[in-house]
């Protein structure tokens, strides 16, 4: 044996290693792991959406499919859909949906988490809030659309009734009449999805760094700056990650719509998923119904974008990925 | 659950600032409970007390026995079943396919194809089914079993649940030391039996969080269930919103199956409280 | 035939960390790798147990060439630094896990586990969670795993170093005494410059990329290759000088630079050596000097005067630096001395252990004819 010094150029095997090859499992291994999942996304997901994309680009229905006589029509379907005052009646009710619904169920959550966290002392009584005020997210979305339908009927609801011993209305709420049937779905769907948001800032401030706040306790800081300089910059990208997975939400509602007011009265509640839905499904104008789809699908997809780049970051700080 | 000693000195307006955050905090309570409370008292009062024009906040009388009327309907219970029968299914499949996604990418991220890969995965559990509905049914059709069967909505939750349970199981592996794995394989186990001898008991808790957080989707799923499913096969999803006898709704009877039908998830959803906070927070996401 | 060997072994991360790599660790040997940590010890244990791919060489375990096969078929035992124990599973089942493997019948595996344990003296924790033991006990489980898997090299990882010291110190002497490592090759690596001299039948020095001295206790000791050795091995550091060596009526005298006129006789073996080659370029050097190698003088002994420094008493030694002239020397001396700053002593150097390398590469110039190179 000999005594060996170190060299400064780098040897031939090291500029040739090949690294990551592992001899405890063969190379086919990992990769057959992963494609199993990977295929049955291709097949159920990947696949569909290539299909729609296709189709909408179709002048096409149910009919012409299944005799194969679809033809090529460009952009058709899109500035059918543009042009039709069901799609921006769905868009402005989307807006609405999405300032009163989901950005209030983000902001109502993210106090609620705070709230809970900063005043209640007792371990035990804040876990068992916590429970109790996320339980609606854990609930079948049909049963929740029932409950809500059976509160709000208008004529001896327990909503209206409620209402009405408190002495805040005078007669009853028409819940499901044109240009209301909107608000009742969203009154449920802030009942149903406020939890998420809740519980998503309630984990995040749990995970801040105690000694941060012990600092600031040193310094006097008091609740509200404490509030402003510490609590509200570290959970950013936590409330940011709310907000779009609520926004993500938005673009595939359906189910409290379907449910509570079937897209009614006279389509004053519907929103986009709910026409691509009704239209696809229900009347099999597939061209019009796959440009919905795509429609739906960009935003997403832009939504989707979004949220793996906080998520990346968040995890990263958290040391998951 | 660890806390700051984060509480603002107590001087000043604080006390009075408080008592009104808790009382915030107490209204939005029973806002929530509220809706749940009015199932629960309807689901026991009789079919008159439930249709008279001024509501009783509080039975007059109750029937029980309302709740084992929904059992004695025979589609009730098939309802029941069909849905118990998805979800668990989906919830096998789920797991095992995710839990060996998981494991590849928390072991060899770079021959399972590294993060994006896995980020992709994860960002199927986002994607708005609504917007491929019509290909998988025409698809699932083409299929020998047909969109009106278990087997379809098992196959089609997956797009939901399969990437929850790959990304939160590679959590579960990565959190499980490697080094343990090592020394099985040099007590002489190969890698699938060292995974089964040391890793799969570590993350065995964490495994039965993933599989209730992916039963509750898959037994609370409604939307694919309206379109596939219907007449061979039907999910009490489907079921209760359409639920009536004759021309009546008998909202006493929906609202004692929609308890009984709840009861599972709250019941796991209790359970899950350990891992609600940290790990699956981030996993909760809709499906 | 050996029992253990590696030929032109070559892993490197993001820098090359073992560059052709020989070792050869008879049957029954007890081979300690010691060197500080990032040097490649645990990497080198890894790829030896499979845990690891070589960039480049082979790797033999018995008469098997081992380099491409899986770590669960090539039949080395490692206890891991951590200890690796499994949480779930008793110190019984731990320790027979590797028998379940091999799909021994349960009588036997009882048998086998409880031998094991009474040699270790764990016999009364095998019921017990490897949470529920003390970090010693928790090392001998870990070891008691490994000796039950019966194999053909024993690798061990520090196995000493996360305990206190008398539980090393008992550790230390069961490895001499177990049956089971003296019939087998044993790879033990350690930064402990102790435990490797008092352990190892040969002890391997590692340190940029590959070994740099491979021998006995005593020869890597007292013939360092190099002043990187010397320094590595050694209570408290060894003292290293510049110094010039000059011929001074037919004696060969070390003269330290920059501590006036202080020199020192080359003791007639060393000068042998180092006038064996042309003068001219060995009459720079470093001497080295190990703090046991001077003593303190008694007031009428003679001796070289110098003023205390510094003094630190650490349980069985103390350590006392004293300047001379402009050189500072450290002296291991008893632990039971009072001395101040600026107290005159007297110190009395030990020629015949000096060593001398060159300044340029380190490398020995007399260094005996014991070493194996």
């Amino acid at each position: 044996m000999t005594a060996k010094t170190t060299t400064q150029t780098e040897p031939q095997w090291f500029v040739n290693r090949k690294p990551g090859r592992s001899i405890i499992v063969a190379r086919w291994v990992p990769v057959a792991l992963v494609s199993a999942p990977v295929l049955i996304l291709f097949a159920i997901v990947i696949y569909p959406t290539i299909w729609m994309f296709y189709h909408a680009l179709q002048d096409t229905n149910m009919v012409r499919l299944f005799q194969g006589s679809w033809s090529y029509v460009g952009f058709a379907n899109f500035a059918g859909v543009l042009g039709a005052e069901r799609f921006w009646n769905s868009v402005v009710n989307l807006l609405v949906y999405l300032s009163f619904g989901a950005c209030l169920q983000v902001l109502l959550g993210a106090a609620l988490a705070l709230i809970l966290y900063e005043t209640v002392k007792s371990n035990a009584l804040r876990t068992t809030l916590l429970i109790l005020m996320v339980l609606p997210m854990m609930l079948p979305p049909s049963i929740v659309g029932v409950v809500w339908r059976f509160l709000l009927t208008p004529s001896n609801g327990a909503i209206n009734q409620a209402l009405l011993n408190l002495g805040l209305i005078d007669s009853h709420i028409e819940w499901f009449n044109a240009g209301v049937s909107l608000w009742s779905v969203i009154i449920a769907d802030v009942w149903n999805w406020t939890a998420l948001p809740l519980l998503i800032v309630y984990s995040g401030r749990v995970s801040l760094p105690p000694a941060v706040y012990e600092a600031a306790q040193v310094d006097g800081a008091d609740g509200w700056t404490t509030l402003r300089r510490i609590t509200l910059p570290m959970l950013k990208e936590i409330i940011a990650i709310a907000f779009i997975i609520r926004f993500m939400d938005a673009l595939k509602f359906v189910d409290l719509v379907f449910v509570m007011t079937s897209g009614g009265p006279a389509q004053s509640s519907e929103l986009p998923a709910y026409i691509a839905f009704q239209r696809g499904i229900r009347s099999f104008e597939i061209g019009e119904a796959a440009a919905y789809a795509i429609i739906i699908f960009i935003f997403s997809a832009v939504l989707i974008t979004l949220f793996l780049k906080y998520i990346k970051k968040v995890l990263n700080a958290q040391g998951f990925a | 659950m660890t806390r700051a000693p984060s509480r603002p000195p107590p001087a000043g307006r604080w006390p009075l600032i408080r008592a009104l955050l808790l009382a915030f905090l107490a209204v939005w309570l029973l806002l929530t409970l509220f809706p749940i409370y009015w199932q629960f008292i309807t689901a026991f009062k009789s079919t008159g007390e439930t249709n008279l024009t001024v509501p009783t906040f509080w039975p007059r009388e109750w029937h029980p026995e309302n709740f084992a009327a929904i059992f004695f309907e025979r589609s009730n219970l098939n309802a029941l079943i069909d849905s118990f029968l998805i979800a668990t299914g989906n919830t096998l499949a789920s797991l095992f396919l995710g839990s060996l996604a998981g494991y590849a990418f928390a072991r060899f991220p770079r021959q399972a194809g590294g993060e994006n890969l896995a980020f992709w995965i994860l960002s199927n559990r986002m994607f708005p089914p609504v917007a491929v509905l019509i290909p998988l049914f025409l698809l699932f059709d083409s299929l020998p079993w047909g969109t009106d069967s278990r087997l379809s909505l098992i196959i089609l939750y997956l797009i939901f649940n399969m990437p929850l349970a790959t990304w939160l199981m590679m959590v579960f592996f990565r959190d499980a030391p490697r080094e343990l794995e090592e020394a099985a394989y040099l007590d002489g186990y190969t890698p699938a039996r060292a995974f089964i001898k040391v890793t799969l008991p570590l993350v065995l808790p964490g495994m039965i969080s993933v599989a209730m957080l992916c039963w509750i989707f898959a037994w609370n799923e409604y939307l694919f269930a309206n379109l596939f499913v219907g007449t061979e096969v039907r999910t009490f999803t489907i079921v209760i919103p359409t639920f009536s006898h004759g021309s009546q709704t008998l909202w006493n009877l929906q609202m004692a199956f929609s308890l009984i039908a709840m009861l599972p998830p709250v019941v796991m959803f209790i359970a899950l409280r350990r891992y609600m906070v940290r790990g699956l927070s981030l996993g909760v996401v809709k499906g | 035939m050996a029992g253990l060997e590696t030929r032109g072994l070559c892993k490197g991360w993001d820098f090359p960390l073992l560059d052709q790599l020989d070792l050869s660790v008879e049957e029954g040997e007890f081979f300690v790798v010691v060197g500080p940590s990032g040097a490649g010890k645990t990497t080198l244990l890894r790829l030896i147990a499979g845990l690891e791919s070589a960039d480049a060489g082979r790797i033999f375990i018995g008469a098997r060439e081992v380099t491409r096969i899986p770590p669960y078929h090539r039949r080395a035992a490692m206890t891991f630094e951590s200890y690796a124990l499994y949480p779930h599973l008793s110190v019984f089942e731990n320790i027979a896990s590797p028998l379940r493997a091999r799909g021994e019948r349960d009588p036997s595996v009882r048998r086998r586990v409880t031998a094991i344990a009474e040699l270790l003296q764990i016999e009364r924790l095998l019921e017990r969670k490897p949470d529920e033991v003390s970090g010693g006990q928790k090392q001998r489980a870990a070891l008691g795993r490994t000796l039950a898997a019966d194999p053909e090299v024993f690798l061990l990882d520090e196995p000493l170093s996360h305990l206190d010291a008398r539980i090393r110190h008992d550790l230390r002497r069961q490895f001499h005494t177990l049956e089971a490592l003296r019939k087998t090759a044993t790879l033990y690596v350690t930064h402990d410059y102790t435990e490797a001299l008092s352990l190892g039948d040969r002890i391997a020095v590692i340190g940029g990329g590959g070994f740099l001295q491979v021998g006995s206790a005593r020869d890597i000791y007292e013939n360092p290759v190099s002043v990187e050795v010397a320094r590595h091995l050694g209570q408290l550091e060894i003292n290293v000088h510049d110094a010039e060596l000059v011929a001074q009526g037919g004696q060969l005298q070390a003269r330290v630079a920059g501590a006036g006129d202080l020199s020192f006789p080359v003791a007639e073996q060393h000068a042998r050596q180092l006038t064996a080659a042309s003068t001219s370029a060995k009459r720079e050097v470093s001497l080295a000097v190990r703090p046991q190698h001077i003593a303190l003088a008694g007031p009428d002994a003679g001796g070289v005067p110098g003023v205390a420094e510094s003094f630190q008493a650490f349980g069985a030694t103390g350590a006392l630096t004293v300047t001379v002239g402009g050189a500072t020397f450290r002296v291991l001396t008893s632990p039971d001395l009072d001395f101040r700053e600026g107290m005159p002593v007297r110190l009395a150097f030990d020629t015949a252990h000096f060593l001398y390398f060159a300044r340029d590469g380190g490398r020995n110039l007399a260094r005996g004819e014991s070493g194996d190179g």
